[in-house]
């Protein structure tokens, strides 16, 4: 009975001209993006090469002590990764690089700056063409799914057999969404073997995996909408009504709930900008320099008189070890202050916008699209725990550097009672920057990628069980009359 | 065979559709229910059918409830309905296919449809068409012939001449006839006072879903049918 009307579901939809031309948008569009996707991922790739490159014949070129003081930044880059082809993500807004010196990092640039304003419409990838125009396919091809066979009165003719409902939903969904779903395998599959046949690093370690996880989850991101297609179907009375509240479903939760959730977070729960906390972290350095400049001073003019001059030849030699003991602990002591107070700033900070985030995050968990981009993202190694991941590391390689290169550069500015101030700035010893290590940045496990998007599965699972389940209760309780 | 003892039928909106029927049609015997619109005729079938529930009594079909058993029920009738809706971009082979394997016949061949299609009189050259190229009286025929394929006992028919030309109704009442003499129950649903005079073996004609009058051939051989049917139909 099962495989009878699943056969006609799909035999009917084969004759229809909504296969061929569902099979004609998926193989223009899944094909062209990721090809498309491939040629700008090897770009990136060259480019990140030669940056690499000319990041390291600048370091050779430049002065020890130059690099030693900060005026020459290193620099640490990310290299792209090669699953933005499917899920772009935060790839183009995430910084190439930062910069590393002694008071600290700096982003550098994005590729945000190198688009046009069309940008806006978000990246053409896989995970748009499944999320924004497959979704609607789908839902459009379900909207006359039981709607269509009641007007048509065929559903009549169907259930004066001994049919059970429960048998009849099953086969038109399990029907249904193979319909759909063959040409979505075929035109992935069209797309795979196209990037196999390119130098993308499809054999590497790890990828395989992930491009089947990609598949598997837009397969079951496609079954949830059409399962909320079948369940809206099952509820109208006509393929029209049925149509209709089918694009207001999905406009409600492709367009309004992900944009939606960030706005309710950022009302409901309002934190520091960026700008706000680097003002701040500016200030809390110029007052412990302050402060560190007058104890200076003041000691200085305690040790060696009034209207001593600063030199490198300060005598008796006596003063001069009790003075450079005293400068050093200070330093150390303000340095260690210094870091305390950046780093409870920055963990505030951090702490607000986890906080902030997870409240749009569990909002937009709503929509079954906001949990499949999360999920996609993240398995493309360019959602949140990536993005998080790179400032990580960022903070990490700071920390290194400070650790083993700026923490031998003393910069010393002494501001005296009298008014006046001194600067001084020396190397206590050379390092060899070959032997620092280079920046580099973890991409996130598949266990790390599940443990951080159970919200998200859930919610995709939710939206697989509870529409069906409310189409099962609607359609064995309908009157066919 | 096709049995309602005070089948009752109230909407949500309070409507009494129908009101306490009693039915018994046997073998070999058409049974024609006439009545207006809204009488309740359509809805009497919807019962036997399980498409909806009744509200009181019992609807059965070959000794099965159709209420507590419905799809036991429905193995024993086949249904044709004023406009046999099928799936256009379907031949008329892919149509029956589809409807007799629901049916449970899944031992039939195209050959067994060809013939079936040939008995209910459609063209040889339709066999393979489109059924979105027929004629309603095409449609019927083929609507009969997925009935007839059923072989069930009984036959539940919701105003199947409706709409159809002069002769392919004849030719429909001439099928009935055959499908009676094989042994078949048949109920009728009609507004056609002389077709249901030609095939009945008793008429019943309903009223705002009363059954207020029921006769057999042989008594409306001695009365006018259409004058019988007028008159309850004035009475308020």
């Amino acid at each position: 009975m099962l495989s009878s009307i699943m056969k006609k579901e799909i035999l009917e939809n084969i004759l229809s001209y909504r296969f061929p031309l569902f099979l004609l948008i998926c193989a223009v569009l899944i094909v062209s993006s990721l090809y498309v996707h491939y040629l700008d991922y090897s770009k990136r790739v060259s480019d990140y090469n030669e940056q690499i490159r000319l990041a390291g014949d600048a370091l050779a070129s430049s002065r020890m002590a130059d690099i030693h003081f900060g005026a020459i930044p290193l620099k640490g880059f990310r290299p792209p990764a090669p699953l933005s082809i499917f899920a772009a993500g935060f790839e183009s807004s995430l910084p190439r690089f930062y910069d590393f010196q002694a008071d600290g990092f700096k982003e550098g640039e994005t590729s945000v700056g190198d688009e046009s304003v069309l940008s806006i419409f978000g990246q053409f990838d896989f995970l748009f063409i499944v999320q924004m125009v497959i979704s609607l396919i789908v839902l459009l091809f379900a909207s006359d799914l039981i709607a269509g066979e009641k007007e048509l009165g065929t559903l009549r003719g169907i259930l004066s057999n001994s049919v059970p409902r429960n048998s009849l939903l099953m086969g038109k969904l399990l029907g249904g969404y193979v319909s759909v779903w063959m040409p979505f395998v075929i035109t992935f599959l069209l797309g795979v073997i196209l990037l196999s046949v390119t130098s993308f690093p499809l054999s590497d370690s790890g990828i395989i995996a992930r491009v089947i996880l990609v598949f598997v989850s837009a397969s079951l991101f496609i079954l949830a909408y059409f399962t909320l297609g079948l369940t809206v179907s099952t509820s109208s009375s006509r393929a029209r009504t049925a149509l209709v509240a089918i694009l207001l479903v999905w406009i409600f939760f492709q367009l309004v709930v992900p944009k939606l959730s960030d706005m309710v977070a950022s009302v409901a729960y309002p934190i520091r900008t960026e700008t706000v906390v680097s003002m701040q972290k500016f200030f809390i350095v110029k007052a412990l320099d302050e402060e560190k400049g007058k104890l200076l001073g003041r000691q200085f003019e305690a040790i060696f008189g009034k209207g001593y001059p600063l030199s490198n030849n300060l005598e008796p030699a006596a003063k001069r070890d009790e003075w450079n003991s005293y400068k050093t602990q200070l330093e150390q002591q303000y340095r260690e202050r210094k870091a305390e107070q950046l780093r409870n700033l920055e963990d505030s900070h951090s702490r607000e916008k986890q906080d902030q985030q997870a409240i749009a995050s569990n909002l937009s968990l709503i929509s079954p699209s906001a949990a499949f981009t999360r999920f996609l993202t993240d398995v493309c190694g360019t959602g949140e725990i990536d993005k998080q991941k790179y400032l990580d590391a960022v903070k990490v390689h700071q920390q290194t550097l400070d650790a083993a290169l700026y923490s031998h550069v003393s910069k010393t500015t002494i501001i005296f009672p009298g008014g006046g101030t001194a600067s001084s700035s020396s190397i206590n010893e050379f390092v060899d920057i070959k032997t620092l290590p280079s920046f580099s940045v973890g991409r996130a496990s598949l266990s790390e990628v599940f443990a951080g998007n159970m919200g998200s599965l859930i919610s995709l699972v939710f939206w697989l069980i509870a529409p069906f389940a409310v189409a099962y209760v609607r359609f064995l309780n309908y009157d066919v009359r | 065979m096709i049995q309602a003892i005070d089948l009752t039928k109230r909407y949500e909106d309070n409507l009494l559709a129908l009101d306490h029927l009693n039915l018994n049609i046997q073998s070999s015997q058409i049974y024609c229910l006439l009545g207006a619109n809204g009488a309740g005729k359509t809805t009497t079938i919807n019962l036997f059918f399980n498409f909806i529930e009744p509200t009181s009594g019992t609807a059965t079909i070959n000794g099965r409830d159709c209420t507590k058993e419905p799809l036991e029920a429905k193995k024993y009738a086949a249904y044709v309905s004023e406009n046999v809706m099928l799936y256009g971009n379907f031949t008329a082979s892919q149509n029956l296919d589809f409807f007799t394997k629901l049916a449970g016949r899944k031992d039939l061949k195209k050959e067994d449809y060809h013939m079936v299609m040939r008995q209910v009189g459609l063209p040889e050259r339709a066999f393979e068409q489109r059924v979105k190229t027929f004629s309603k009286g095409m449609r019927q025929k083929l609507g009969i012939a997925i009935a007839i394929l059923k072989q069930a006992p009984t036959l539940l028919l919701d105003e199947p001449t409706a709409g159809l030309d002069p002769k392919a109704a004849a030719d429909f009442i001439e099928l009935l006839f055959k499908l009676r003499n094989e042994g078949k129950a048949i109920l009728m649903s009609t507004h056609d006072v002389f077709r249901a005079k030609e095939v009945a073996d008793k008429v019943g004609i309903m009223k705002e879903g009363v059954l207020i009058m029921e006769r057999s051939r042989e008594e409306l051989l001695h009365e006018d049918l259409e004058k019988l049917y007028l008159k309850y139909m004035e009475v308020s």
